[in-house]
């Protein structure tokens, strides 16, 4: 199996690509869907496996600049990071590199080169290909489709995964269906969430034939350096004063700002954290009454709640149920962080549980903001619950 | 949401433009199309709006030069442009704030990436809500590209263009292409600005915007202001 390198997307494909079979990434004009092929390749080459990437639309060497800027040197790679260059011949450049298309529109050329990449790699590999609508607009779309065929039967001989980016212009309904429905072994729909202008995105899985097919989408965001990150643009701390929500948002967060007065927060904290294949834009509100309007406009669109307790103050449970009502919470995934748990007096969770009279399925999760101890457990376990709405 | 060109006498027969306009700014080579594009995009920043220049014939350095060179104090928070043109030279320039690098004129799918991705800085984080697309030109693009793979790219960008309520100008260099090529991209049009030679320079006129189209003009470039006689 190659894992895809994105952690969330390996989860609904039961671990990757196998070898032998055929992924594309189904993308809609605008948005970023090449950064999917470049991550799963050098996610591949990195862990050990050989890689061919087939640049159809820009320079050999610009490839390797782009990958760097994700942080990605393929340099580093060992030879295991070949290019077969489709695209210098249509400027009229010449090539540094072993394997060259002669012609880059005659769709025999590209397939006679890809064939004999494919039987060059001394073991089984990936091949990712930057822009399969670009080789489509070169080399004709019936053309392009037929020669699909070829290279997925010719990679199964030699257990290698394809892998395309494709950009779903407005292309024949046809040919559309027929990359949709039959030409690879599965479909990555990456697409954008579109209103006036494209303002968010999203990937799912359209079609599998190794796993179970998991009907989700999750949104992501492009980070570089970083790639493709699972995203979650909201997600909403509240609870009552003095719980420690700004020390949460700053312990968890890789860069965080606080709009507070002498150490209270009297508009907002705001976090972005970017961890392990997750990125999130974190909001923590106040917790004095006196702001429960600010509370009310922050939780809006909120795709899931923390709600933070110090664990020793009983008096201010009652409190923090009453904000969880205040932010609409209901429907939305929520963890309940026990803060302060390093106090003598704290409560345990458990105990917790029975004071706030909350279900066996709401989690309560023990944590000390002010060292960092347990925040990321809270935090990856609301990621992973959010990622489970459909 | 409407706009105007910033070409006083011209503006002033068609009216408003209405957000969602896409026009094709056809001329010779050497009539000025490029002073003209730019400072279009000068008058909607100067107006407060955004513009997005998709430059293919000069690296993205270049453009942001043309607007010092004229001394224009031009809010750099609210311009966006992206460069075709440095990758290919083989320069490995990262992205800036207002210069995100296209791997080469063939890459449409990365071109509407960069696109997309200053109409939504523009629109979600700045709250803009009037921008300015300049394409500059498409006939590099054609050059690179044939003209059904170019006719889907614009069918997708036109199509952004009137959900966002923007304006796009799309400069196409008369005489490099045929006849079929240039009725084919009209389609995708709302109107035209045509410039022609005339005995004493150049001349324009706008075409499909009001019910006849406007009487040519000779015109004269000076700094940003684009003086009409006639």
């Amino acid at each position: 199996m190659i894992e895809t390198g994105i952690p969330k997307l390996d989860g609904y494909l039961h671990g990757g690509v196998p070898e032998g079979r055929s992924l594309v990434y189904y993308t809609y004009p605008g948005v970023a869907g090449d950064v999917f092929g470049m991550q799963t390749i050098c996610h591949a080459t990195s862990n050990g496996r050989l890689g061919v990437y087939v640049a159809s639309s820009t320079d050999p060497q610009m490839i390797r600049d782009q990958f760097s800027e994700f942080g990605w040197a393929t340099e580093n790679y060992d030879g295991r990071f070949i290019v077969v260059d489709a695209f210098s011949w249509l400027i009229g450049a010449d090539s540094q590199e072993r394997y060259v298309v002669s012609d880059p529109e005659d769709i025999n050329s590209l397939t006679q080169c890809i064939k004999k990449v494919m039987e060059e790699m001394s073991e089984p590999g990936i091949i990712v290909f930057e822009s399969l609508s670009t080789i489509m607009d070169l080399c004709g779309e019936s053309e392009t489709l037929d020669a699909l065929e070829e290279w997925s039967q010719y990679a199964m001989l030699y257990d290698h995964a394809l892998v395309y980016n494709f950009t779903a212009w407005p292309y024949s309904e046809e040919t559309l269906l027929h990359v949709k429905e039959n030409v690879c072994n599965s479909v990555i729909s990456v697409g954008g969430i579109t209103g006036d202008v494209v303002f968010g995105q999203y990937f799912g899985v359209l079609k599998v034939d190794w796993a179970d097919l998991a009907r989700k989408s999750t949104l992501f965001k492009v980070l570089k350096p970083g790639g493709i990150r699972a995203y979650i643009p909201k997600i909403l701390v509240t609870g009552p004063f003095d719980a420690g929500k700004s020390t949460f948002v700053h312990a968890l967060s890789n860069r965080a700002v606080s709009v507070d007065r002498l150490g209270t927060t009297i508009a907002l904290d705001h976090g972005h954290v970017d961890r392990k294949g997750f990125a999130a834009d974190i909001f923590g509100t106040p917790g004095q009454e006196r702001f429960d309007p600010i509370v009310k406009l922050l939780s809006g669109e909120a795709m899931g709640i923390f709600l933070l307790l110090d664990s020793t103050n009983t008096a201010d449970f009652e409190r923090g149920k009453r904000m969880l009502e205040i932010t609409k919470s209901f429907g939305l995934p929520v963890v309940i962080v026990a803060n302060k748990q390093d106090l003598a007096e704290a409560l345990t969770p458990e105990e917790i549980r029975r004071e706030l009279d909350m279900p066996a399925d709401v989690r309560i999760m023990p944590a000390v903001a002010a060292t960092g101890e347990g925040v990321f457990e809270a935090f990856e376990t609301l990621v992973e619950r959010v990622m489970e709405v459909d | 949401m409407a706009y105007n060109l910033g070409i006083p006498k011209l503006d002033d027969l068609i009216g408003e433009i209405r957000g969602g306009t896409n026009i094709m700014m056809i001329g010779p080579p050497m009539s000025g199309k490029e002073d003209l594009i730019n400072i279009i995009a000068y008058r909607g920043l100067a107006d407060r709006d955004a513009a997005v220049i998709v430059s293919t014939r000069e690296p993205g350095n270049n453009v942001l030069e043309w607007f010092e060179r004229r001394n224009l104090n031009i809010a750099m928070d609210r311009i966006g442009i992206v460069d075709c043109v440095t990758r290919t030279l083989g320069f490995a320039a990262p992205d800036t704030e207002n210069i995100k690098m296209a791997s080469s004129p063939v890459d449409l799918t990365g071109i509407g990436v960069k696109i997309s991705q200053f109409f939504e800085h523009f629109w979600m984080e700045m709250q803009l809500r009037e921008t300015r697309l300049c394409i500059n030109s498409l006939s590099t693009i054609l050059m690179y590209s044939n003209l059904q793979t170019v006719f889907r790219f614009l069918h997708v960008f036109t199509g952004r263009i009137k959900a966002a309520n923007a304006l796009g100008v799309y400069v196409i260099e008369e005489g490099m292409h045929d006849a079929q090529t240039i009725v084919t991209l009209k389609q995708l049009f709302d109107g035209m600005i045509e410039i022609r030679g005339g005995e004493d320079g150049y001349q324009i006129r706008v075409v499909g915007l009001t019910p006849k189209p406007t009487p040519w003009f000779d015109y004269e470039i000076n700094g940003v202001d684009v003086v009409l006689r006639g």
